[in-house]
């Protein structure tokens, strides 16, 4: 009577991937008695409640949101919540943790594009802007709730940083163009991050694509120099008209 | 008040020389610095007043007497680190009103020193400020890009490749880094990264590089 295409699943399990990431509506399990594998439930579940979390957050503000929020946006009862988490917190980090996978996986996929490095970095930028702009609710968790969850937050502010900005790295003319700056990855991603926090704080989130030729050329500056980095912006600002 | 006639006029009041006023002063300087040590540890929003009355050994009633609630205190707490750092950074400049390479370097050096020297007031405003409202942000983000604009004026060479409203926020994420990562002590060796964020914007990628090299 039942099978696996009584669920209307999105095409990413997560349902955080594409332009509506967070209709919950996609990932919506039939009522009543429905005879599907019991891990695909519990995984449902799960997945649902983090795409919950990341709503009721960016609504309502992590600290002010409860677990009672969640699973009303989830459609969850209590006892599957904490199954799965053993608290709020448990649960938003646990979703953050999925949005930086996301993420990486995005900017990981433009950066083995092939092309220059600085071509290849520029798309990665582009990507980041992109998937922020369209996932209002994502940029606002990822940069500022993030940061209200408690000494964790900090910690994991860092790690995200360096993960982001690992593949900075491997320019290929960072040893000549800029010795002796040992943090020219902070350096050069932080005018990313300013940037886009500003957007994001000031609720103008639809428009970080038009950061795109500014921030690349911020963060090419200290790799490459300025001639590099201005042929670079040119590019982006004929991509951003575009 | 009580009209009393032996109290002190106005003015005296300003200035604090009796044993009253200096109570008080001392009171909520130890209330400041529970404040700061107890955001460090749990953040401002896992701070209670219990914590505060604690931290700093006095009782919750004195606690109102000059704060009426926690986030005022937080407010004075940062305000009083900002004036802090603002003094250090006019004590620093050795040309009074002259903004150069080398009057910039040695107010980064002395910001930076400061920053080291008081972890706990650091942590709050570098990364608990921005979590507690963006708007106390933007008050001292304001505050050091008048600066750097000043400086830009008697620049001779203008470069408009890089944007001075994100040299703040570069410099910011990299200190808050190195809180992050428990480098607290390291930040003095910062100022080379730091000379470069905030000459990029007026002397370009050669001549910041070279200020900053200067450091090593």
């Amino acid at each position: 009577m039942s099978s696996r295409s009584d669920i209307e699943a999105p095409s990413s399990p997560s349902g955080l991937d594409g332009g509506s990431a967070l209709d919950l509506h996609l990932w919506k399990l039939p009522r009543g008695r429905h005879g599907l594998p019991a891990e695909l439930v519990t995984r449902s579940q799960r997945e649902r409640l983090l795409a919950a979390v990341v709503q009721v957050a960016a609504d309502k503000g992590y600290l002010a949101c409860s677990v009672a929020d969640i699973l009303k946006a989830a459609g969850v009862g209590r006892e599957s919540f904490y199954r799965h988490f053993s608290d709020k917190e448990d649960c938003f980090i646990a979703a953050n943790d999925m949005l930086v996978d996301n993420l990486e996986r995005r900017v990981g996929e433009a950066y083995e594009e092939p092309g220059a490095w600085t071509e290849r970095v520029r798309c990665c930028l582009a990507a980041t802007l992109a998937w922020l702009a369209t996932n209002p609710d994502v940029a606002r968790v990822m940069i500022i709730e993030m940061g209200t969850v408690g000494p964790i937050a900090s910690v994991r502010f860092e790690q995200t940083f360096s993960r982001l900005t690992a593949l900075l790295g491997d320019c290929p003319d960072l040893v000549e163009s800029a010795p002796g700056l040992p943090n020219i990855a902070s350096i050069a991603a932080g005018a990313v991050f300013a940037g886009v926090y500003d957007k994001v704080v000031s609720g103008n989130t639809a428009e970080l694509a038009e950061l795109l030729p500014q921030l690349t050329y911020e963060l090419l500056v200290p790799y490459v120099g300025e001639e590099a980095a201005s042929a670079e912006r040119a590019v982006a600002a004929e991509q951003t008209e575009a | 008040m009580t009209k009393d006639p032996e109290s002190p006029g106005e003015a005296d009041v300003l200035t604090p020389t009796t044993p009253l006023d200096i109570g008080a002063r001392a009171q909520e300087e130890r209330i400041l610095r529970a404040m700061a040590k107890s955001c460090a540890e749990k953040t401002f929003s896992g701070t209670t007043i219990a914590d505060i009355v604690g931290n700093a050994s006095i009782s919750r009633a004195t606690f109102y007497k000059h704060f009426a609630n926690k986030r005022e205190c937080f407010d004075a707490t940062t305000d009083a680190f900002l004036t802090e750092l603002r003094f250090a950074a006019q004590e620093a400049r050795p040309g009074g009103e002259q903004w150069d390479p080398d009057s910039i370097r040695t107010v980064m050096a002395a910001i930076l020193q400061l920053l080291a020297a008081k972890p706990d007031h650091a942590q709050m405003l570098v990364v608990e400020a921005p979590n507690v409202d963006p708007e106390i942000v933007r008050r001292y983000r304001d505050l050091v890009i008048e600066a750097l604009k000043a400086q830009r004026q008697t620049a001779k060479a203008t470069h408009d490749g890089a944007d001075p409203e994100l040299a703040f926020g570069r410099a910011k994420v990299l200190v808050a880094t190195y809180l992050s990562a428990g480098k607290v002590e390291q930040l003095p060796s910062l100022l080379p990264e730091l000379v470069y964020i905030a000459l990029l914007p007026y002397l370009g990628q050669e001549g910041a590089l070279e200020q900053a090299q200067l450091d090593r």
